[in-house]
């Protein structure tokens, strides 16, 4: 059906794939145990902005109740736009726990409303000997790490390391084209 | 491969040029094959084989053609990381991404299928553009590679060189004796018939081109959520930016007298002929885009 849609020119962008998004909570304490890369107390959700009013009141609500949720969880957030005009939603939060409702929270609420298709990704940081990143991709709903080395590099015998001991774990990215890179992490 | 914005003459004469070659090898070779002796099935068989090479080599021959150089990840930071972006909305793989040295503000895309995309832009289209409208252009090229523009095309053309043959070959022996008879006429009518499907075909490739054009302006729209860029990157390559005065109304008033109405009406005749719809109508599709964002 895909590849029909395709033909006649209607493809459409595939829809947000939530579910796998809190495996991510039980992998942190292996990732720490064996690994040794603690969560990094930091998160953030990145996506897409729209040119339309509905999007205005999908962007206000989802500030509204993250304001809520942050006071409830004693998570700092912010808002900020990226060098490509990407929003992010940075979280700040020692409790790994509250990071991942409050992705939760946006993603969910960006998705109610109709945008899930314009969410880019969310990304988890840990720290060990080097900053790794766990992103969650919401095309496919499986998670892949991404080591920045700096200059636009990464660690990729790192991130393969990283894959064969979180496998059984996490849902992973299988084809390792799709891992995409992301430079200039605003967290 | 799908070529975008009127304005790149020179990148268009030498792409139309070596279609023209392409076509004389392919149609001496084929017609050296006719006088051989050959039959239908030979020669259908030998036009599928010079539609599958250019199917393959498709993203080689266009690259050749352009001049385009596949550009590094550190060579293109910027341009690299806008695409992987767009791609991982889009869910495709990352295309290969060239740069055409050309001042000529243009873009395309090739490749059979989405694992052996290219992504090409001109120096001319960065320097034009800013960010958010060269985006909404790179969304455009990787709707093409969505929408498997180069498969469709190709198989496009390839079924109106087997209408072409079909109908000369039904022609010149389908009649049976009465056509031998006839002589010279019948080859002559032969000719004729295979001509005029030829044409009209080819007019409905181009018109099949254009509304994948439309197709991925909608593409793009959807994956940048934002059509207005698409339609000021469309301006300002088309040149209708420019026709957004800039002056004074004041100071344009005292030479009103010297004005000359632009006579731009454009005959149908060649939105026929063109492979791409007029940037006018293209805008209004975006417009409309915006509007079903807006209401739905």
């Amino acid at each position: 059906m895909r590849i029909l849609d395709a033909i006649l020119g209607k493809s459409s962008l595939p829809k947000a794939k939530m579910e796998k998004l809190f495996a991510i909570s039980t992998a942190s304490i292996t990732l720490e145990t064996s690994l040794g890369f603690r969560p990094g107390e930091a998160a953030g959700i990145c996506f897409k902005p729209i040119e339309s009013s509905r999007y205005d009141t999908a962007r206000r609500e989802v500030e509204d109740l993250l304001q809520y949720s942050c006071r409830e969880t004693g998570t700092r957030y912010r808002v900020q736009k990226d060098d490509y005009d990407f929003l992010w939603v940075v979280l700040e939060d020692p409790e790994f726990e509250d990071l991942v409702t409050n992705v939760h929270l946006v993603s969910q609420t960006l998705v109610e409303h109709g945008f899930g298709e314009q969410l880019l990704c969310a990304i988890y940081r840990f720290t060990g000997k080097r900053q790794v990143y766990w992103v969650y991709n919401f095309k496919s709903g499986s998670y892949y790490p991404f080591a920045p080395k700096g200059d636009n590099k990464r660690d990729s015998s790192l991130e393969f390391r990283l894959r064969s001991i979180m496998d059984s774990e996490l849902p992973m990215e299988k084809n390792v084209e799709r891992w995409y890179p992301l430079w200039g992490i605003p967290l | 491969m799908k070529r975008k914005w009127q304005q790149d003459r020179g990148l268009q004469f030498r792409m139309i040029f070596t279609m023209f070659l392409l076509a004389l090898v392919y149609l001496t070779f084929l017609a050296f094959l006719a006088y051989q002796g050959a039959g239908m099935m030979t020669m259908l068989i030998f036009a599928g084989g010079f539609m599958l090479l250019q199917y393959f080599y498709s993203d080689r021959l266009v690259l050749m053609t352009t001049g385009a150089k596949i550009v590094s990840e550190s060579e293109e930071p910027e341009l690299h990381q806008m695409i992987t972006r767009l791609c991982a909305i889009a869910d495709l793989p990352k295309p290969r991404v060239a740069v055409v040295d050309s001042p000529m503000p243009n873009a395309f895309a090739t490749g059979r299928n989405p694992n052996n995309a290219v992504v090409a832009v001109t120096t001319g289209i960065r320097r034009q553009l800013n960010r958010s409208e060269l985006e909404a252009v790179l969304a455009h090229e990787l709707s093409h590679v969505k929408n498997r523009d180069v498969m469709v095309m190709t198989i496009a053309s390839f079924l109106s060189t087997v209408a072409f043959f079909f109908v000369r070959y039904a022609l010149i022996f389908g009649g049976g004796g009465s056509g031998r008879r006839e002589g010279g006429g019948g080859i002559i009518i032969a000719w004729l018939a295979s001509i005029i499907v030829w044409i009209v075909s080819s007019l409905l490739i181009r018109a099949l081109s254009r509304y994948r054009e439309f197709a991925a302006d909608r593409g793009s729209a959807v994956i940048t959520g934002q059509p207005s860029n698409l339609a000021s990157a469309l301006m300002k390559i088309s040149g209708v930016m420019t026709r957004i005065p800039d002056d004074d109304l004041r100071k344009v008033e005292g030479m009103n007298a010297f004005f000359i109405i632009p006579a731009i009406s454009k005959s149908s005749i060649m939105n026929l002929f063109s492979t791409h719809p007029s940037v006018e109508k293209r805008i209004a599709a975006l417009e409309k885009i915006e509007q079903e964002m807006e209401t739905l």
